[in-house]
């Protein structure tokens, strides 16, 4: 029970400090809610969705702006664009970037 | 599969496809992951776990081998699919992740020694738990309504099963003319537009099948996730009249107005405030008691009250309404320490309960164990949810948020929710184009 | 030839299923069906295939310019009215509908008229055409695009889609500037059969012989 209790003490330690430092999420972490429709690291078979994997870096940040905008069309893309700071569309595109296209 | 075999297959080239790369925090003396709830969040995280650490090991416990889906269940009433085409393997979790897949009961739990205990007699250690216990359907919450009636004659089908193949016959087999009545849920409830998107496809259906059938929802609520969008879809497919509270910026002109019907559509809707709410069932005499008066049906469909599914209760995780309270950053119990609750069962605020929730939970609580297991500061978390629903096969809405943390609560943080009331035809046909490739793609990243 | 019609039978069986749909049967094009088709294509006009290019929801996958902002999709900017015109029949006739990349065509093509598929094709035909790369030619590119390999019956690429890849008369699609991986997918397409819109299957045949390695050759020539 002791040790449990430290155990418990020790996470409690963690996220006070995680919450100490500014809220940065990773893009990652970001990018793994993309997945749902996306494919796991973007990579999706043949289907009527788009893959993310290996995209370009600037084709990505451009998707994510023109959809915020409104410039290009979408069904809810245009919605979840308006979620993310220009930063964690970096962070994504750098994530999706370095994903093998397979 | 043996876990030699699933080695020698990672040396045969599985292991770049399936995305386990990267380095580990764990050499030997990995940490143990057991996963309660083998539902789109519990797969999810599992998967998720092995993508961010392959080290850790990771046991699922599952009481059923075979996954059947929920969402797009509704699609077997109207034959677009059949129940085969709900199911969903777990050859994949095991296989390619090396995911140990135990289809066993979990029947409770021992906090202080970090062991889970089964139906079949086992006691698994675990240094974390994550429990995505899903949802129990309360029958007898409705007087005249019980498992019992659900099972042969008023079905449910809310957790798709028999009940599902039970609705789907009884609605093939209803009487020309013949009523079907959708009873909707109050309370939080799994799949918000759900019982509206079933009334909108079985009316489409009734259309071809049944001209002179008329679909009816009893409510205990005024209003529902997408209700502008759904009720726009139903007034434009089935002549359904828009009610005055949600006439606001209905298009009146252009490509696709909103009209005004002198005939009632096939399709009715009762709110709460017009007597919507139903008090008694009579399975014999298929007969339902509201607020407005009784009502006589040929097929029911029951969206019974809700709450955390049983092994929840079991466990300890549950407050007095029945949900699960976490600390929203890691889905840690703020009940049980080193148990990690997800999906429709934990209380997680603006977000709703889906299964796209559920996925989204599945890789926040993913990382976050591999972090406290790493002894590493958690990771600042992002959910979104997006729900494809259609008012008809080819009439696609949604839902779409995306989720940050705020002053320790789970809050919407993103632009318009729902369609456009003046969305283009295009633009609608899409919805319905991408909601079919949605059931895949998130079926694929929560199991394959 | 018989395998690959087989092969199309297979994909065409697939391809209903999918979509829960009796597989209907569609006539493939012969010279005099498509000569019929395009000679009675309704005069498009620019400035309203603007409009459906906005109301259709094209720029969504094929860019607000008609430059696609995905490897998953083509670019239509520059193409040939007539290969758009022709191919938005096909989709909504199912002739075209390869895999799940194209179910959003086959869906929006079915509630367009024949004038407003050509409006908007005149208009794609009105935007610049995209630029192919400017890597110098391989001797296999060469052989492929300029040459043509007669032992094989394979015609060269440039016959009908030029150089430049700027496209050649009637159908022949102009190729230049199109994603890579677009490049590939539809000459594999073409060659497994699963994509068997054309004119006695004339691409396909020319596809058929083809190896990774030339499909990969031919579209890095073209690609952007």
């Amino acid at each position: 029970m002791k040790l449990y209790a430290s155990l418990f003490a020790a996470g409690l330690a963690f996220a006070t400090s995680a919450v100490q430092a500014e809220a940065q999420r990773t893009g990652e972490m970001m990018a793994n809610t993309c997945a749902a429709c996306h494919g796991t690291q973007g990579r999706l078979e043949a289907l009527a969705l788009m893959p993310l994997a290996g995209m370009e870096q600037e084709e990505f940040i451009r998707a994510m702006t023109d959809f915020r905008s409104g410039a290009r069309p979408s069904t809810l893309m245009g919605s979840l664009a308006t979620g993310f700071s220009e930063a964690e569309i970096k962070a994504m595109a750098e994530f999706f970037a370095a994903q093998p296209l397979k | 599969m043996q876990r030699r075999d699933f080695l020698k297959l990672l040396g045969a080239g599985t292991l770049a496809g399936s995305g386990l790369v990267g380095r580990s925090a764990f050499a030997s003396a990995a940490p143990h992951v057991v996963i309660v709830g083998g539902g789109v969040g519990g797969a999810t995280a599992a998967k998720y776990i092995k993508l961010a650490d392959r080290n850790v090991r990771v046991t699922l416990i599952e009481r059923n081998p075979i996954y059947i889906r929920p969402y797009g269940s509704s699609e077997v009433l109207t034959g677009h699919i059949g129940m085969s085409d709900l199911e969903v393997s777990y050859d994949a979790l095991k296989n390619r992740y090396g995911i140990e897949v135990i289809i066993d009961t979990a029947v409770g739990l021992d906090p202080v020694k970090q062991e889970v205990a089964t139906a079949g007699g086992s006691r698994i250690r675990y240094d974390r738990l994550i429990v995505s216990p899903g949802i129990q359907l309360h029958y007898d919450a409705i007087e005249g309504y019980s498992k019992e009636v659900a099972e042969t004659r008023i079905p449910s089908g809310w957790i798709p099963g028999s009940q599902t193949q039970l609705l789907a016959n009884q609605l093939k087999a209803m009487p020309q003319g013949g009523t079907f009545v959708i009873v909707a849920p109050g309370g939080p409830y799994r799949c918000p537009p759900g019982p509206y998107e079933r009334a909108a496809l079985v009316t489409e259906w009734m259309g071809r099948h049944n001209p002179t059938g008329k679909v009816l929802i009893l409510d205990p609520k005024d209003g529902f996730v997408t209700d502008q969008t759904m009720i726009l879809g139903w007034n434009r497919l089935y002549g359904f009249n828009v009610p005055a509270k949600f006439r606001e910026g209905m298009p009146t002109e252009g490509e696709w107005p909103m009209r005004d019907y002198a005939e009632p559509s096939r399709l009715a809707w009762v709110p709460a405030s017009d007597g919507g709410t139903v008090r008694r069932i009579d399975p014999v005499r298929m007969e339902l008691e509201a607020d407005n008066g009784l009502h006589r049906a040929d097929v029911i469909n029951v969206v019974p009250p809700m709450t955390a599914g049983k092994v929840a209760y079991q466990m300890g995780l549950t407050d007095e309404k029945g949900w699960c309270p976490i600390d929203r950053r890691t889905h840690e119990s703020a009940i049980h320490p080193n148990v990690h609750v997800i999906g429709d069962a934990c209380i997680a605020d603006a977000m709703p309960k889906s299964g796209f929730s559920a996925n989204n939970q599945g890789k926040v609580v993913a990382r976050a164990v591999v972090d406290l297991l790493a002894g590493r500061p958690t990771e600042e978390p992002l959910w979104k949810n997006t729900c494809y629903a259609l008012a008809g096969s080819e009439y696609g809405l949604y839902v779409a948020d995306v989720f940050k943390l705020k002053d320790g609560k789970i809050a919407r943080i993103n632009g318009a929710r729902y369609l456009p009331l003046d969305a283009t035809r295009a633009q609608i046909r899409t919805g319905a184009v991408y909601q079919q490739a949605w059931m895949k793609t998130i079926t694929d990243d929560s199991f394959a | 030839m018989k395998i690959r019609i087989l092969l199309a039978a297979a994909s065409l069986g697939l391809a209903a299923q999918a979509h829960g749909e009796v597989a209907r049967e569609v006539a493939s094009w012969t010279p005099a069906t498509l000569d019929k088709t395009l000679s009675t294509m309704p005069a498009g006009d620019v400035n309203r295939g603007r409009q459906v290019h906005q109301n259709q929801f094209c720029a969504s996958c094929h860019g607000v310019e008609g430059v696609a902002p995905t490897r998953n999709w083509p670019s239509v900017a520059g193409q040939r009215a007539e290969y758009t015109y022709k191919m938005l029949k096909d989709y909504k006739d199912e002739r075209r509908n390869e895999d799940g990349r194209a179910d959003p065509m086959v869906a929006l093509a079915r509630q367009m008229s024949e004038q407003e598929m050509a409006d908007v094709a005149a208009y794609y035909a009105s935007l610049p055409l995209g630029a192919r790369n400017s890597e110098p030619m391989t001797p296999l590119q060469h052989t492929l695009v300029r040459k043509g390999d007669p032992a094989r019956l394979l015609t060269s690429c440039a016959a009908c889609h030029g150089l430049k890849g700027q496209g050649g008369k009637n159908e022949s699609p102009a190729l230049a500037g199109q994603p890579y991986e677009y490049l590939v997918r539809t000459l594999e397409n073409y060659r497994n059969g699963l994509r068997a819109n054309d004119v006695h299957h004339g691409m396909g045949q020319f596809a058929m012989p083809l190896t990774d390695a030339e499909i990969d050759a031919v579209a890095r020539y073209y690609a952007r």
